[in-house]
């Protein structure tokens, strides 16, 4: 569920950065409060065990050829806490970003929010929910495999959301909320299955990492973490609603935001006569469009000659790109063999 | 300290990889977010867009197959919804490119225009992956502000994903020496589970004893590092470069091919 640049519109990926810039600036300062520099190898080594982790994969058995992984930011949060775990698991989501280039520069604050921030807390507080109490593994084990289920399903409403805020898809938003739940729902269960079975694992060979014993651990009043769950819900089911009344799909919300576009949807554009006069006006005296909406409805000569021109300068701009990245490469080859033979 | 398989380029010397690392992050970013800012609509202007990244990596002497192989790696995602546009918005337009015009509809372009952004923009990201030491970027992010627990975490992070990395291999090697058949669910879940189990066990006694050794040396939570950053003339010309050529099309070759 790597969000792509593509996928979002330059005021939500800005928004996002900066929400998750100040997430996660926040978290840095809480985690500094309680993380000693003796265990910035240990969270530096986590953050390069979810890699490793995620290359373990399995058979699914109902899905032949489909296999499962894990994510690892549920069971993170549980062994280091929320605060270390979060921050973990964005660094984790910063390392792909860079280095493995999966999800864009700008989508990387929509996918930190996603991935890393959500399901860490998230995950880390339905935990804490369930295990409270008289220690049992089964509790132990029921409280993992919800975190990891409803964190991920958590991470993975955003996505659409942003989609649909950012209005670049035509995927109607329901439509694409409804799958990214269905494919999740299942990737959350195959997560919080080997989470389960890595902590019955771990329960078995190292029953102090489980327990208390190491760094992050944030001791939680349970009225704090019900009332963070919540203020969560609230916020969710809110945008949901919002989404869901006020704009039926991302499209028409598009439409809603840009009359500067005005040929985009002769449906919606039609029924405002101002956005009809502007569509009319860009048809007649545009400088070139690059393609016309209103083919079917093109009969007369002269527009058809607009058209052709444009197809004409569209393809000069793609030629001329071409040729000069022929160029620029055979110059560079040139210049390369050049001084091969002399070095 | 890098892998053969990922950044191996990173490490190459060219005009490029001299810049400074803030310089060529800042450039990436805005390019990204001007790109992303291009109407939904007008595919060929991405190409003249296109010629920027290209000539970076060119420069950067970085090969073109390798970069677009990775791009082909990462798209998946970007492709399913891009390919799901033409189902949802049929609008039918008339496309026409050189001599040829044709019927098409409103979401194979948004389809093509989002294909499009994706290849430009993770050619842009390459490039600046590409052409930069990580060490060099955390430093360089460091100065821009990120904050030093982050830093510290991304260089960690680094240092040992390798490492790790190997591991598994060795362990999913050892599992495939032994397994013939697919076992079913609980089976395939338990080894699974024990293979990630002792990975963790390992990576954090692995932590303990780098963390030892740290100590004995003296760390106390900062990091120092050799390289310094300074903006050279190099860096301004590349700057200003950078910022004609994106406002060069902006201004002169967006409002003709629109």
């Amino acid at each position: 569920m790597h969000m792509a640049n593509e996928l979002l519109s330059v005021p939500v990926a800005v928004g996002t950065l900066a929400i998750a810039a100040a997430g996660l600036g926040l978290v840095c300062r809480k985690a500094r409060q309680i993380i000693t520099s003796d265990k910035f190898a240990l969270m530096g080594i986590m953050g390069a065990f979810v890699f490793a982790a995620q290359m373990v994969n399995f058979q699914l058995p109902a899905m032949p050829g489909t296999s499962g992984h894990m994510v690892g930011a549920v069971l993170l949060a549980i062994v280091l806490g929320p605060h270390a775990g979060a921050i973990v698991i964005s660094s984790v989501v910063i390392v792909q970003c860079l280095i493995f280039q999966d999800g864009g520069l700008l989508a990387l604050g929509c996918n930190i929010i996603n991935m890393a921030l959500v399901p860490s807390y998230l995950g880390y507080f339905l935990y804490r929910i369930v295990t409270t109490g008289p220690s049992s593994s089964l509790r132990t084990y029921i409280g993992a495999m919800l975190a990891c289920v409803v964190a991920i399903e958590a991470g993975a409403t955003l996505v659409p959301i942003q989609a649909a805020l950012s209005a670049v898809l035509a995927v109607p938003f329901s439509t694409f909320l409804i799958t990214m739940l269905g494919v999740h729902l299942l990737v959350g269960l195959v997560e919080g299955l080997i989470t389960v079975a890595v902590l019955a694992y771990l329960q078995q060979v190292r029953p102090d990492v489980v327990m208390d014993s190491l760094p992050g651990k944030v001791r939680l009043s349970r009225k704090a973490v019900l009332i963070t769950l919540v203020v969560f819900t609230v916020i969710i089911g809110a945008g949901l609603s919002l989404l869901a009344s006020g704009m039926p799909d991302g499209l028409e919300w598009s439409y809603a935001e840009r009359p500067d576009q005005p040929n985009f949807e002769p449906a919606v554009s039609n029924d405002d006569p101002k956005i009809a006069a502007a569509d009319d006006f860009q048809s007649r005296y545009s400088p070139l469009p690059d393609y016309s909406v209103r083919a079917s409805e093109l009969g007369k000569a002269a527009e058809q000659d607009v058209e052709a021109a444009a197809g004409w300068t569209s393809f000069a701009g793609v030629a001329g790109s071409g040729i000069t990245m022929a160029v620029i490469w055979l110059t560079a080859r040139l210049l390369r063999k050049k001084r091969t033979p002399e070095a | 300290m890098h892998h053969a398989h990922i950044d191996k380029f990173s490490y190459q010397d060219s005009p490029i990889h001299r810049l400074d690392s803030r310089v060529k992050f800042i450039v990436v970013l805005i390019f990204t977010a001007v790109v992303i800012s291009l109407p939904r609509t007008s595919l060929s202007i991405l190409a003249c867009y296109a010629v920027g990244p290209f000539a970076i990596l060119v420069l950067g002497k970085i090969p073109l197959k390798f970069a677009f192989k990775h791009i082909l790696l990462v798209s998946p995602f970007v492709l399913v919804l891009a390919l799901s546009c033409p189902l949802y918005d049929k609008t039918p337009v008339t496309v026409a490119f050189g001599p040829f015009s044709w019927q098409s509809s409103l979401g194979w372009m948004r389809c093509f225009v989002i294909l499009g952004k994706f290849v430009v923009t993770m050619m842009a990201l390459i490039a600046l992956v590409s052409t930069t030491r990580f060490s060099d970027l955390l430093t360089g992010l460091q100065r821009l502000g990120l904050p030093k627990l982050l830093i510290i975490q991304l260089g960690f992070l680094y240092r040992y994903i390798f490492v790790l990395i190997d591991r598994a291999h060795h362990i999913l090697r050892a599992r495939a020496a032994r397994s013939m058949r697919n076992l079913g669910l609980k089976a395939e879940l338990k080894i699974a589970a024990a293979m990630v189990g002792s990975l963790f066990v390992r990576s954090i006694d692995t932590a303990e004893h780098i963390n030892i050794a740290m100590q004995a040396r003296g760390f106390d939570g900062s990091w120092h590092t050799l390289s310094k950053l300074r903006i050279r003339r190099r860096d301004l010309l590349f700057l200003l470069t950078a910022a004609s050529f994106m406002l060069g099309l902006y201004l002169l070759v967006k409002p003709v091919l629109q």
